[in-house]
């Protein structure tokens, strides 16, 4: 009886916070897939039922496909420079734990992650110009030619890569950081004491111990990068259509399909597609990431 | 307090309330003006200054922001039932699909016959704020391409006076392209639509197709559509474009574009509607600039203004107000947008600011083409502008027609397919 009660007093604590979620989390979600079954222009009050003719129909959509590898590049280009990145960046600054410049090394890294969005990718903007930018110039400098950063259809990418990569690592080094002053410390002595190097201790030890912290800063940052949208946007807008290439990623897809060309059940199909690649993603690198012990 | 004294001052509250109450608006309202085009702002603005001595208590915000954005608005805010009433601008073809979903009013009896006079607005006009014989929008504005070019630039290079046809496009483009010693060009001779996103790559690449006698959409006797740029028509257009980039060099996608490299001297001629005189005027007022008439004829594009409350009467005024002579030679003076309604005489701007002359003086048979009000017309543009955008970055089309004709036919066949999804394709 006790139990009982206890678990309807548990319900009934949980209960507002769970309608809160249902309502603003999970409503949107099941929105989303009975929309992407509807052929819908946002404006008719009809919404016939078309099955699966929307997905039959992205696969065949050109700028859909764009849009898909364009955005994937994106993604793991953004990881694969992240992580490692961090990793490193994260113990270096640990190992100058005790400097008096900790933490403006720290700060100094996480900035970019809270500066707002768009004028980053204004100032980024500028960085890539093929006339005036600096990278170019740096280029030049050493002998190199000046590249169209923002025209060339792998550069524009690349450039994108580069500005996310710029965004997402500071909060990725927050993170490791954290991981590395949660390690044991006896654990670094007794393999110095055995004669490892830093870089062995770092390699044999840190890495492996943190891959609970890799597998989760990993998730974050695919799920992120796979939601690119305002850096693509920015790079390539401007009110006189002046130098740009508009690398088309999936929610600019999702977002022109919805509101410019008044396909909202197309755009839901998106969606859900962008929805299924990033759960089964997430799927992957749990899979590969999750300590053994724990399976 | 005892109930004594209280009285003397529940009586007085309940008078100052009253006199608060009849001393309230009789028209106390909020408007919000929704534009696509900023610098369209002041001019809103003027409007609802002038609106105050009929509606003294009227607050009308002027919310302009950047066309494609405003847009996206409209689409939310209007299907979302967004509060308070709302005057909105919008390109006639663009408002069709509101219209037919019932989610735009018609205008009042008095202000459909102001609109069908024909003494204020021609056919072309009525028509574009109407649909099926019923008046939705009053006409305002309408975007209208001209050449804009440098005197100063065509003057060094030898040239007098502006291109005439399309085959001397391309030979002045390439006359005005300044080169750095290795040749690459600093100054683009003629600067032309090839990258952003949206819309624009293809609008602008329509008005270059219609000079060479094509179209982008032709309607059939069953009142349906069909894509009709694969042809001659389409492949001149295109390969002028591929050439300018690949063959003769006298621009590329990198280079500063538009109005603003046009102020800057950054390019020599473009092709434009003339709100660029306007903002020339205040960005670049010492730059020595002419304008001319297309060779064949120039889209014109229809911009009204709608409301989202038929009952607000205040909103039907601001409409109407927005066509007073006064405000219309203010804004061709100030903005440069060309206002519709025909019996103002506009000719004290005209005649001061000469570039207007190539947006009112042109030549008899000059025609004139708009966006056609179907649905799927956005999707359409943005679609076949990707395609554009891939063909103008593609070296190897510059000089193989066969190779453009593919494309356009590959581009031709996609904008059919979405006719045909809305059962607007002829048959």
């Amino acid at each position: 009886m006790l139990r009982w009660k206890r678990w309807r007093f548990a319900m009934l604590a949980i209960l507002p916070t769970l309608a809160i979620f249902a309502w603003v989390r999970m409503y949107p979600i099941v929105e989303t897939l009975r929309l992407s079954l509807h052929q819908w222009d946002i404006l008719s009050k009809n919404k016939p039922f078309i099955g699966l003719q929307n997905f039959r129909e992205l696969f065949q959509d050109q700028l859909f496909l764009e849009a898909l590898i364009n955005t994937s590049a994106i993604a793991f280009g953004v990881l694969f420079i992240t992580i490692p990145t961090a990793l490193v960046i994260s113990a270096l600054i640990y190992h100058r734990t005790r400097s008096r410049f900790a933490g403006f090394y720290e700060t100094t890294v996480f900035i970019p992650h809270i500066v707002s969005l768009v004028p980053a990718a204004m100032a980024w903007k500028w960085i890539f110009d093929a006339n005036l930018g600096p990278l170019n110039g740096l280029l030049q400098s050493v002998g190199l030619p000046a590249q169209p950063w923002l025209f060339d259809p792998v550069l524009s990418v690349i450039a994108i890569i580069i500005l996310c990569s710029w965004q997402a690592l500071g909060y990725a080094v927050l993170i490791y950081l954290v991981g590395f002053k949660n390690l044991p410390v006896s654990l670094f002595e007794a393999a110095k004491l055995d004669g490892a190097g830093g870089i062995a201790r770092f390699w044999y030890i840190s890495v492996p111990m943190l891959k609970p912290i890799t597998l989760y800063v990993s998730v974050v940052t695919l799920i992120s990068a796979f939601n690119v949208y305002a850096q693509a946007f920015v790079l390539a807008s401007d009110s006189q259509g002046a130098p740009g290439r508009q690398v088309r990623v999936l929610v600019l897809d999702m977002l022109e399909n919805a509101f410019r060309n008044y396909r909202i059940g197309y755009a839901a199909a998106e969606a859900v597609i962008l929805l299924a690649i990033v759960l089964l993603l997430t799927l992957v690198q749990f899979g590969l990431l999750r300590e053994k012990g724990r399976r | 307090m005892k109930v004594g004294t209280m009285k003397p001052l529940a009586l007085a509250a309940s008078l100052a309330s009253a006199t608060m109450l009849a001393a309230a608006p009789a028209h106390a309202e909020t408007l919000t003006v929704w534009s696509g085009f900023p610098e369209m702002a002041p001019f809103y603005e003027r409007v609802a200054e002038a609106l105050k001595q009929d509606y003294p208590d009227l607050e009308v915000n002027v919310e302009a922001i950047a066309l494609r954005e405003h847009e996206k608005r409209i689409a939310l805010g209007l299907t979302s039932g967004a509060g308070g009433v709302k005057v909105i601008e919008l390109a006639g073809s663009t408002a069709q699909r509101y219209i037919e979903n019932d989610l735009l009013p018609p205008v009042p009896d008095d202000l459909a016959d102001f609109v069908t006079d024909p003494e204020n607005f021609g056919e072309f006009f009525v028509e574009s704020a109407s649909d099926d014989g019923t008046v939705y929008g009053v006409p305002l504005f309408r975007g209208q391409g001209a050449l804009f070019y440098n005197v100063d630039m065509l003057e060094a290079a030898g040239l007098d006076g502006p291109p005439a046809t399309m085959a001397e496009y391309t030979d002045y483009a390439e006359k005005l392209t300044q080169r750095d010693d290795n040749g690459n060009p600093t100054v683009s001779g003629w600067s032309l639509r090839l990258s952003g996103g949206g819309q624009g790559i293809a609008e602008k690449f329509w008005i270059n197709l219609f000079q060479f006698g094509g179209d982008l959409l032709e309607q059939t006797d069953d009142g349906k559509w069909r894509a009709a740029y694969a042809n001659e028509a389409g492949r001149q257009a295109l390969k002028q474009y591929l050439q300018n980039v690949h063959t003769l060099n006298t621009v590329s996608e990198q280079m500063p574009a538009d109005a603003e490299a046009f102020q800057r001297e950054q390019t020599a001629m473009f092709i434009r509607e003339s709100w660029v005189i306007g903002d020339t005027a205040a960005k670049a007022p010492d730059l020595n600039y002419a304008t001319a008439p297309l060779p064949e004829g120039s889209i014109a594009l229809a911009v009204n203004l709608y409301v989202s409350d038929a009952d607000s009467e205040a909103a039907w005024a601001f409409t109407r107000e927005a066509n007073e002579p006064e405000h219309l030679v203010w804004m061709l003076e100030n903005v440069g947008w060309l206002p519709n309604r025909a019996n103002v005489d506009y000719s004290p701007v005209t005649e001061a600011i000469p570039q207007f002359s190539a947006f009112v003086d042109y030549p008899a048979d000059y025609e004139f083409f708009t966006l056609p009000a179907i649905g799927p017309i956005e999707e359409i543009l943005t679609r076949f502008a990707a395609q554009l955008t891939r063909a103008f970055g593609d070296a190897s089309l510059a000089e193989d027609d066969a190779a453009i004709d593919a494309y356009l036919a590959a581009a031709a066949e996609e904008t059919n397919r979405i006719l045909e999804r809305e059962g607007l394709l002829a048959q």
